[in-house]
């Protein structure tokens, strides 16, 4: 059906805290489009976007799985994405191609700590959102209270469009607020089966009361709307939903719905709110063309309309190596491709050719022979497209806004079990990190030991389980370990001679380095200010070379230097005995003296950690943080429940679970996600550095 | 009392368009005899920056002390006097219409 007019198209993400429901509900959707014909359980591992062995194991989503589905003449691809912080990749990756998103919320617990960071997330690229209370079958869930910690939590202009009918195990249906009438589900049939009523006596006031508040607010961005409004005391189905999607677009407001997926009610509302409410991809105002080199990011840059008979344009977001070879997810912003074309890699700046095109249903797929602007399409053959680049056709050689990546704060190392596999395992892990931005390799350059960085343990023993389970590689690992960076905190120019003309031929470069402290997260910097070619111009990119190499390795304890620029400002070359290898050597050994003349430091990753806790553990669970070097940031009570937040450095929250548990006899539990990295104290770095030498 | 509505003068812009910024309540002669309009702000003007603003009769400026809350920028304003505040249009029609 890649005949279907762009306005029928919906890319959606599905997207909440853990076990929130994102799978059941993607689930349910494929059932009443049609598309399973039986209802998959995340317990009984048998969901369509659940696919990976690990996934079905743990009963967690790992890896967003892309499905595609029809709901009345509409075509809706949908991925479903992982609520569990060290997969946040995942969603951060799928927000950034998508048009939409529905938002799950639990009915129970209401806005937890990993719904507010996808939702500021989605905020950073503007996705119009749609909210489900789910759970609401659970005992203790209520709709209210947990539509209430929307706008505590999120800040937001929360608009019901439903109200509940019943709570916990007499919960049978919603109130349509835009039509006023009950939705009542039979029982039987998997929910497939509902019906309208007139809306229950008992709930009429309540209702009229919050579609005055619907009126009130989606009117205000629908000047029309008001004038039919006051013309014949309200407005039609049609108007209404019209300034709804108005504001749901701009995010005036965000629209509530809710239901229960597990018990397969509210799911096909949800589905025509989709439709109704989220925009297709011809109501978004386009993506936005980076920024071009000392240019601000901000509202002037040009923006690339979803029209098919542009140029093409597409952003890859998602790669995925399997027994087919590698597939490559490309969202189409503009333009036609068909498969056979060739496009420009303009990120690395170089010709990609398209094999064939296939659309994707989780781990099932569908040969197509082009691909149009507000699709998403998996092409096959690509040699060099990473996740975040930009493909473009030559004519408009554009660079689309980039993505943002999260920043791994666990290492491993690993090493494989036999001498063999050490070229296997090697090919293996670039694979992996391939497809995954948060995971990053590197070699030690003193101990030669392979280090694997990753957003969390969990995320860490995943992959290694995939390097046994796909690559038929087994490892041994190291103990978790921090994370560290290092960097300097002041500027140093450093000259350095590599020399060695002892007979022979002989090896020659001088290179004079000036370096200079960044600030947190700006990176490594490089500038070149030889003039009069004092360092011959085709040696320059050795020296870059032998300074990126090297400065995976930093001088105090062999952690990756980040945070600092480097200019080369002057060397010295011989005709005969210079050569790239002694321009790179040079490099490095000039980094090597330099660097530790210019105060280096070493850098810890700083948590933000929530912990939920009965009122009565509250004093151990502050005391133990402020054990662990933890600031407190403040504490909130909901009931006799007490949250606390605190920034304490990841080194100190290792094996923080089980202590926990003992402190509270198990009645708290606790979230956390990288914040920033600041400078480790004294006695901390001194104990670091003794343990590397 | 409940009045005739028209869009008065004056739009706001917001990302979807511009929208209107005043709406005039009219009675049966078709006379505004109340107003409901929005807040502007902060606006710069020789006499200092205004955090809340609104336009009188005549379109001058005038400023209101106290501030409103934060989600209260439409005004229900009846013969230069303001009966009521509301964050959406509709709700501070209401309030105008309550106040006759
Ligand atoms: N009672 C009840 N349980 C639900 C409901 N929706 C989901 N669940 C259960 O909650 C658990 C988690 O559901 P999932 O669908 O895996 O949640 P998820 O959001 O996909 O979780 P992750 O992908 O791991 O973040 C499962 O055991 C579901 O059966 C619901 O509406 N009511
Ligand atoms: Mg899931």
């Amino acid at each position: 059906m890649s005949g279907t007019p762009l306005d029928k198209i919906r890319n959606i993400g599905i997207t909440a805290h853990i076990d929130a429901g994102k799978t059941t509900t993607t689930e349910r959707i494929l059932y009443y489009t049609g598309v399973s014909h039986k209802i998959g359980e995340v317990h009984d591992g048998n969901t369509t976007t659940d696919y990976m062995d690990q996934e079905r194991e743990r009963g967690i989503t790992i890896t967003s799985a892309a499905v595609t589905c029809e709901w009345k003449n509409h075509r809706i691809n949908i991925i479903d994405t992982p609520g569990h912080i060290d997969f946040n990749i995942e969603v951060n990756r799928s927000l950034r191609v998508l048009d939409g998103a529905v938002f799950i919320i639990e009915g129970v617990a209401g806005v937890q700590p990993q719904s507010e960071t996808n939702w500021r997330l989605a905020d950073r690229y503007n996705v119009p959102r749609v909210i489900f209370i789910n759970k609401l079958d659970r005992t203790g869930a209520d709709f209210y209270r947990a539509f209430a910690t929307l706008k505590e939590k999120l800040d937001i202009v929360a608009l019901p469009l439903q109200l509940p009918i019943g709570i916990e195990d007499q919960f049978v249906g919603v109130i349509d607020l835009v039509e006023m009438k009950a939705i009542v589900w039979e029982g039987g049939e998997l929910g497939a089966k509902f019906h309208d009523e007139a809306i229950p006596a008992d709930l009429l006031e309540k209702a009229k009361e919050h579609r005055q508040i619907l009126l009130d607010t989606a009117l205000a961005v629908d000047d029309a709307g008001m004038e039919e409004y006051f013309d014949k005391g309200d407005v039609s189905v049609e108007t209404l939903k019209r300034a709804i999607k108005t504001g749901t677009i701009s995010g005036a407001f965000r629209p509530v719905l809710c239901g229960t997926a597990f018990k397969n009610k509210g799911v096909q509302p949800l589905l025509d709110a989709v439709l109704d409410y989220l925009p297709s991809p011809v109501d978004v105002p386009g993506i936005k063309v980076a920024a071009e080199e000392g240019e601000e990011e901000g509202d002037h840059q040009r923006r690339i309309k979803a029209d098919p008979k542009a140029p093409f344009a597409g952003l890859a977001f998602k790669i995925i190596n399997d027994k087919y070879g590698t597939l490559t997810f490309v969202r189409v912003y503009a333009g036609t491709l068909k498969s056979g074309d060739s496009v420009l890699n303009t990120t690395k700046g170089h010709k990609e050719r398209i094999g064939r095109m296939f659309q994707m249903h989780a781990d099932k797929r569908a040969e197509i022979k082009e691909v149009i602007a507000g699709d998403i399409a998996a092409f096959v053959g690509l040699k060099d497209t990473g996740t975040g680049d930009t493909l473009a056709a030559a004519e408009d050689p554009v660079i689309l806004e980039r993505m943002a990546f999260p920043v791994p704060v666990i290492d491993i190392s690993v090493e494989p079990r036999t001498k063999e596999a050490v070229e296997k395992m090697t090919l293996a892990l670039q694979k992996l990190a391939g497809e995954d931005p948060s995971l990053r390799l590197r070699t030690d350059q003193e101990t030669g030991q392979t280090i694997l960085s990753g957003m969390g343990e969990l995320h860490l023993e995943i992959i290694i389980d995939r390097l046994k389970r796909e690559y038929g590689v087994e490892a041994n690992i190291g103990a978790p370990q921090v994370a560290y960076r290092e960097t300097i905190s002041r500027t140093h120019t450093e000259t350095y001679t590599h020399k060695k003309q002892s007979g022979g031929s002989g090896q020659y470069a001088e290179v004079k380095i000036i370096f200079e402290p960044l600030d947190r997260n700006e990176g490594v910097v490089f500038e070149n200010k030889v003039v009069g070619g004092a360092v011959p111009k085709e040696y320059i990119p050795a020296v870059e070379k032998g300074i990126k190499v090297q400065a995976d390795t930093g001088v105090l304890a062999g952690f990756p230097t980040v945070d600092f620029k480097y200019t080369l400002v002057d060397g010295k070359y011989h005709d005969v005995d210079s050569s790239a290898l002694a321009f790179e050597i040079a490099a490095k050994a000039c980094f090597r003296e330099g660097m530790k003349k210019a105060n280096p430091i070493i850098l810890e990753p700083i948590m933000d950690v929530e912990i939920t806790t009965p009122q009565d553990h509250v004093g151990d669970v502050v005391g133990d943080l402020n054990r662990r070097r933890g600031m407190i940031q403040n504490q909130e009570s909901s009931g006799s429940t007490i949250i606390v937040r605190a920034q304490v450095p990841l080194k100190e929250m290792f094996g923080y679970i089980s202590n926990l548990r003992s402190m509270t006899k198990g009645r708290a539990s606790f979230t956390m996600q990288f914040h920033h990295y600041d400078p480790v104290p004294r006695n901390i770095a001194d104990e670091i550095m003794a343990k590397s030498a | 009392m409940r009045l005739r509505w028209a869009r008065g003068r004056g739009t706001i812009e917001t990302t979807t368009g511009p929208r209107a910024s005043e709406w005039l309540g009219l009675d049966d002669a078709g006379n505004p005899i109340a107003r409901v309009i929005h807040l502007e702000g902060p606006v710069q003007t020789e006499h200092g920056v205004f955090r809340a603003i609104a336009l009188d009769q005549e379109a001058k400026l005038i400023r209101l002390l106290p501030l409103p809350p934060a989600d209260g920028d439409w005004l229900a304003v009846i013969g230069g006097r303001v009966v009521g505040r509301a964050a959406a249009p509709l709700a501070a029609v209401r309030r105008a219409e309550a106040a006759l």
